[in-house]
């Protein structure tokens, strides 16, 4: 999806380089992923998924598709760039592409579904440095958010 | 002259059809050797000369092929724009090269591929219908081509270095003046544009000479095939349009490079005056593209029917119907600027009204259809689809002529959907209808029919599926050229179909190119011949030299009503069946019942025209880019190429100064005066510069109507009346000292021929004192160009005249030269009638501009 | 009529429900309401003006449908019927009646018809309220002004009404020429620099209407919109009584460190918040930016997210605008402006 590639025009533009660096660095966690991943239990009997996805599954009462339709509706895209989210090609914050498969979040503290809920609706209750604010946003709402973020792989 | 045998009724063609001339005006067998030396003398040039080829056979299929070219080019350019508008918020391309294509798209499509189309066409057509050798001025058209071709690829070039102009194809100040569009991307519009503007123009000149004075004898108005007398129209249209255009151009490019605030409302200019000036010529562009467009569907129904038009009278008088009407229609695209109700709702029912001939001509079609038996071949599925798409497209051209519904769907895609079927209905069908229809008039092999139907369902239903999708995007309130949209809007899906579309139209042009490389196969001196049985004179036996003799017609089928006809304009029968002037030639027949009057010495192939024409693009091209001193350069070579090809016209009467063509029929190799194609082209080229003029003119009363405050009051802003009296004296000295000059090179043959030169040469001073009075007159005052809209348009009509002068003065210089190497006599004069003529109305508009400027202010009070 | 908008309506909504993130069936977030706010279209109104011309609209729509079926049945007709059946299509009479003395009628019955249309919707009672909407490349300035001309309220890219009244609009441009359209409410008239356009509509029930420039402005014509929001006279009030006061004061000490952050950036060279030293007056008035709908003139909801986003990234988001993008702010200092900003309801 074109929509997903970071910004095209302009000088941010990478390094032949990096992009390898960044490649290699995608293989590996994703060797990782597939590791632990594999491994983890489902954590919830949500009935709505039909499909055994242990990734998807992390979240309590996530439904990704709601997720989905909130974070385009709060214009996360504004500053991330999230495949799946139309015009969600920011610059601001760190891109959203393989989520699940991240290791940290926002570099900060270990990519873990309680902590990325918080994350999501309240990141300087984590991390009082970060340009991401608190959102007025219900609980719910986050984990909804989170869950789609989970199926980012 | 054998009258009694080719003079025209006025009755029904029907009626004469054994009104065959009896005896034919030249005896079989031909002397020995007539038909090589005819061969010899039109034959092209070989090998890299092929490329200073002028006759219309060569630069017409060329012209069709580059506009062809413009088509694909600005149709790719279209897909790349329907790619990124696919889906909302999609980043293929970003907003300023989006902005550069779909103006480029719109401006190209407008310029470089539908007028060039139409224009390339008649150029093509026009001498094959009307059975003369070639058109009057084959350099000329030789010139508007390379002119078009050279100047057109450069300006497509623009993109590839990010300086394509980004204004959209209006280009409406004050967004593409010097302010807000800084860059040089305007300047490639308004000069590239205007350039080829100048093109299209020396083009139209050349069709409305080529129609009125080059037919086959007993042509008369009434039996000119209607593409002749859409194409006349099309070319008046043109006459009395794009100098508008040009105005406008000019004056925004002034605007830009000197900041003279014509459009710039906080200085008592205004923006409007643009919109005003562009669709005074913007609305006849779309008539100038439809009229030809029709007059060649009204050539292809009859004959795919088989069967004359239904209501030829009916439907001449709906082409010129529109021609009219359609100048009374520019204020519908401004609709929404606020202009007051009463003006709307005049140019509501003005637009309104110019459907009805529309009308007419589509019942005329249907009715000829009615009347013969339809063959379905691949032009009639064009000419179908034609009618299917151009009514649909009429129609909601009715609706956006309601003031309160265009209050909606102006600027929105349903506007966008409108104009395309209105164009690609009116126009591109129609064209590629043509193509199938005459390709074998050209090519030794007609257009393939299966892959013709391929090409035909592929456009068809391609054009159908994107435009009318955007009815739909544009009521649902989409604007036209945003290069994105928010997903929320809704719009996602009707754009992913519109772009579907897109590419099966795509697909459409692109199976036509393959069956153009298998099948087109041009000047190889044979043709397919008559493959559709059709009744005009195109379809006669013809080589590069067109018929081998030049018939007598009697009807506006000669094919189908004159028996033997092809025969025996084949054996060269008929009239001036070989070269007998010794070079080129073709028959000048009168403008109204078309009898021959003289015989016109044709050029042959000419390298300067070329490199004229190249010069003259790399001069708009260096002006462009900033370059001055090689543009400089150019130009000055550019007006020596044009001196060099001009020195070779007026050749003066044949070896031979009477020729008999046939049947005792004697014509005069060489003719002046009100008769001769030259003075014609005259008249027709101060129509043009007069309607620049006109335009000046409207824009100081214009200006002045929007901002009478800053104006002057009464005399202390207006140069003294001395000056502007001086300048008339001056001006009406040099007229006479040129009517002197004129009536010692008519009466006074024998005397010496200085006093005719001196007072040429006098005369120059004089004219270039009257402008130089006039504008030291302006310079004593405080008002200077950049103050205001009043300094700004009163220095360039000065300017104007200016240039004028320059260009009088010139050829006045150029008629010495001719006396002075014997090429001026009073025999051999068509130079010193050409600048007697034009020197008279450049004085004449001097005066006026005078008048205007330094009598109407103190008329205020 | 009432039909007609049913069908028109069910039209955009099929379209929309396949293009949007109406796809979550039963809404689950407040959030989700909010982002279907985008109503624009001819087709859907919600006003006399607009009424008017989709009335007039359908009747064309229909009109010319049975014109253009009856073109292709007779061309239909002249090609496959019998010979001696479509002899009567032969001659002039046939043309001239369908040709010319058809057309005649039809127009003349239409022109009438648009006519009348122009001056019911031209002419009306006496405004409500003066509202002068100014464009800008590639915002739109919004004052409002009293029966003396006096600006009294200054805002941006929103225009509150009171429903049922007419509101009239003094249209003008700082720069090039832009075109105001409100589609469910009125037709479009253009800003022209040195004229003063004037306009009159009315909305008929509380919404949120979306518009748009509609004359191509340069380089981000596409992302220029801006919301007219009709509420009834009451809350109309009561909003007014608001907005036309100053600022709100910060009471909580991150966002007054917001406050703070927002004048020793220099933000105030632009724009105004009045209360505070900000008084610049060449981008969007913030003064009540909480409470407005959107950000960027229409391109974004306004929440703290996108207010953040937006700040440190305007010319990534929207290229070539007027605005910079403050990427020398710390984390913590973007999201104390964007917290302010938010507050200022």
């Amino acid at each position: 999806m074109m929509q997903c590639r970071p910004q095209h025009a302009g000088k941010a533009r990478t390094s032949r380089a990096e992009q390898a660096r960044a490649a290699l660095a995608s293989a590996l966690v994703s060797l990782l992923a597939a590791c632990t991943g594999s491994e983890e239990p489902a954590q919830s009997s949500n009935d709505s998924f039909q499909s055994f996805d242990p990734q998807v599954q992390r979240i309590v009462g996530g439904d990704p598709a709601i997720g989905r339709a909130i974070a385009a509706a709060y214009e996360c895209g504004v500053c991330h760039v999230i495949p799946g989210i139309r015009g969600a090609h920011g610059i601001v914050g760190p891109p959203l592409t393989d989520f699940a498969r991240r290791q940290y979040i926002g570099g900060i503290v270990p990519n873990h579904p309680t902590v990325l809920v918080r994350w999501v609706k309240d990141a300087p209750s984590i991390a009082p440095n970060t340009g991401m604010p608190s959102f007025d946003m219900t609980e719910d709402e986050a984990r909804h958010v989170a869950a789609y973020l989970y199926t980012l792989r | 002259m054998s009258d009694t045998t080719y003079e025209g009724g006025i009755a029904d063609t029907r009626a004469r059809q054994q009104d065959t001339p009896v005896h034919l005006p030249n005896s079989t067998p031909r002397p020995e050797g007539e038909l090589e030396r005819l061969k010899q003398v039109w034959r092209a040039p070989r090998g890299f000369h092929f490329l200073s080829a002028v006759n219309n056979n060569y630069v017409g299929v060329w012209y069709v092929g580059a506009a062809l070219l413009f088509f694909v080019l600005a149709g790719a350019l279209a897909l790349i724009i329907r790619t990124q508008l696919a889906q909302p918020e999609f980043r293929l391309i970003g907003h300023d090269l989006y902005n550069q294509l779909f103006t480029m798209h719109g401006t190209i499509m407008m310029f470089l591929f539908a007028v060039p189309m139409v224009e390339a066409m008649g150029v093509y057509l026009l001498p094959n219908m009307q059975a003369a050798r070639d058109l009057p001025f084959p350099r000329l058209s030789a010139y508007a081509f390379w002119a078009y071709f050279i100047g057109g690829t450069a300006f497509f070039t623009s993109l590839f270095f990010g300086l394509a102009p980004n204004g959209g194809w209006f280009m409406y100040p004050p967004l593409t003046s010097y302010k807000y569009s800084p860059g040089i991307n305007a300047d490639f519009w308004l000069l590239g544009i205007g350039f080829i503007e100048i093109s299209a123009i020396a083009g139209a000149i050349e069709i409305i000479v080529g129609i009125l004075k080059t037919r086959a004898p007993g042509q008369s108005l009434d039996k000119l095939p209607i593409y002749s007398w859409a194409m006349l129209i099309f070319a008046l249209m043109i006459v009395f349009a794009f100098p508008a255009i040009i105005t406008a151009t000019l004056l925004l490019e002034i605007e830009r490079a000197f900041h003279w605030p014509f459009f710039i409302a906080e200085q008592g200019g205004d923006p409007l005056l643009w919109q005003h000036l562009f669709w005074f010529f913007g609305h006849p562009e779309v008539y100038v593209i439809f009229l030809p467009a029709a007059g060649m569907v009204s050539m292809m129904v009859p004959t795919m029917a088989q069967t004359p038009l239904s209501g030829y009278r009916l439907v001449v008088l709906a082409i010129i119907a529109t021609g009219f009407l359609s100048f009374g229609l520019w204020v519908h695209h401004m609709f929404t600027t606020g202009l007051p109700t009463l003006s709307l709702n005049f140019f509501s029912a003005a637009s309104m009204a110019v459907a009805i001939p529309s009308g007419i001509q589509v019942f005329a079609w249907i009715s000829t259809i009615a009347s013969g038996k339809l063959q379905m071949r691949t032009p009639t599925y064009f000419l179908l689809g034609f009618l299917f798409i151009f009514v649909l497209g009429g129609l909601t051209g009715v609706m956006v002529a309601v003031v309160p519904f265009d209050w909606q769907a102006h600027d929105t895609y349903f506007v966008v959907a409108h104009f395309h079927y209105v164009l690609i209905g009116g126009m591109v069908f129609p064209i590629f209808a043509a193509f199938y229809y005459w390709a074998p008039t050209a090519s030794s092999r007609p257009l393939s029919e299966t892959l013709g139907k391929w090409v035909f369902w592929l456009m068809f239903i391609g054009v159908n599926v994107t435009f009318f999708t955007m009815h739909i995007t544009g009521l649902m309130g989409m604007p036209r050229r945003t290069y994105t949209y928010i997903a929320e809007m809704g719009w996602g899906t009707l754009n992913m179909i519109s772009t579907l579309g897109s590419y099966m139209i795509g697909l459409g042009v692109l199976i036509f190119l393959v069956d153009l490389a298998k099948n087109f196969r041009p000047f190889r001196g044979e043709n397919a011949g008559n493959v559709w049985n059709a009744g005009t004179l195109e379809w006669l036996p013809s080589e590069n030299y067109q018929t081998r003799s030049i018939p007598i017609i009697t009807s506006r089928e000669p094919i189908w009503d004159q028996p033997n006809l092809a025969e025996d304009v084949k054996a060269g029968r008929y009239f001036l069946p070989g070269a007998q002037t010794g070079g080129r030639e073709t028959i000048i027949t009168s403008p109204i019942d078309a009898r021959p009057q003289y015989i016109l010495q044709l050029p042959g192939p000419s390298w300067p025209t070329v490199l004229a024409a190249l010069f003259t693009a790399c001069f708009f091209l260096g002006l462009t880019i900033k370059l001055y001193i090689p543009a400089l350069v150019c130009g000055i070579l550019a007006i020596a190429f044009v001196i060099w090809w001009l020195w070779g016209s007026d050749p003066g009467p044949a070896v031979d100064p009477e020729i008999d063509v046939g049947g005792g029929l004697v014509l005069p190799t060489y003719m002046t005066g009100s008769m001769s194609h030259s003075w014609w082209a005259m008249i027709v080229l101060i129509l043009v510069t007069g309607t620049v003029f006109a335009c000046l003119i409207f824009s100081y009363f214009f200006l002045w109507t929007v901002n009478p405050d800053i104006w002057p009051r009464s005399g202390e802003a207006l140069p003294w009346f001395g000056w502007p009296i001086g300048a008339a004296l001056l001006y009406v000295a040099s007229s006479a000292l040129i009517w002197f000059a004129g009536r010692r090179l008519s009466h006074v043959p024998e005397r010496s021929s200085w006093p005719t030169r001196i007072a040429l040469i006098l005369a120059v001073p004089l004219i270039l004192g009257a402008v130089s009075l006039e504008v030291l007159g302006q310079l004593s005052t405080e008002v200077r160009p950049t103050d205001s809209g009043y300094g700004a348009v009163v220095y360039m009509l000065s300017s104007f005249q200016g240039f004028f002068v320059t260009v009088l003065s010139v050829m006045a210089l150029y008629t010495v030269a001719r006396s002075l190497t014997g090429r001026l006599n009073r025999v051999r004069r068509s130079t010193f009638d050409n600048t007697h003529l034009f020197w008279h109305y450049g004085v004449a508009q001097g005066l006026v501009a005078l008048v205007v400027v330094h009598i109407f202010p103190r008329l205020l009070g | 009529m009432r039909r007609s908008r049913f069908l028109a309506a069910s039209l955009s909504c099929l379209t929309a429900a396949i293009g949007s993130i109406s796809a979550a069936s039963a809404q689950p977030s407040a959030i989700l309401d909010r982002a279907l706010m985008w109503i624009q279209s001819t087709m859907v109104t919600y006003g006399p003006s607009a009424g008017a011309i989709e009335t007039l609209s359908w009747i064309m729509f229909i009109g010319g449908t049975l014109i253009f079926l009856l073109v292709l049945g007779l061309t239909a007709f002249a090609m496959f019927a019998r010979p001696e059946r479509r002899r009567w299509m032969t001659n002039r009479t046939f043309i001239i009646s369908l040709g010319i003395v058809f057309p005649v009628v039809t127009l003349t019955a239409l022109l009438i018809y648009g006519l009348i249309l122009n001056r019911t919707i031209v002419t009306g009672e006496p405004p409500a309220l003066r509202i002068e909407v100014v464009g800008e490349r590639w915002w739109w300035r919004v004052h409002y002004v009293d029966a003396e001309g006096e600006i009294r309220l200054v805002s941006a890219n929103e225009i509150r009404i009171p429903t049922g009244r007419p509101i009239e609009f003094v249209l003008k441009t700082q720069d090039v020429i832009h075109s105001f359209w409100v589609p469910s409410l009125a037709g479009k008239l253009d800003m022209i620099p040195g004229d003063v356009n004037v306009t009159r509509f009315s909305a008929d029930r509380p919404g949120i209407y979306r518009g748009q420039c509609a004359e191509y402005c340069g380089e981000q014509h596409a992302l220029m919109a801006f919301y007219v929001v009709a509420m009834p006279q009451a809350e109309f009030d009561a909003w007014y009584a608001v907005e036309a006061g100053p600022a709100l004061e910060p009471t909580i000490p991150f966002i007054a460190r917001g406050r703070e952050l927002f004048i020793e950036n220099g933000c105030g060279a632009c724009h105004t918040v009045r209360g505070t030293p900000a008084d610049g007056v060449i981008g969007p008035d913030l003064t009540h930016i909480g409470s407005r709908l959107s950000i960027a003139a229409g391109t974004y909801p306004n929440n703290i997210g996108t207010l953040a986003g937006w700040i440190s990234s305007a010319q990534h988001l929207k290229p070539d605008n007027l605005m910079p993008s403050f990427g020398n702010l710390q984390g913590e200092e973007l999201r104390a402006i964007a917290a302010y900003l938010e507050s200022l309801k």
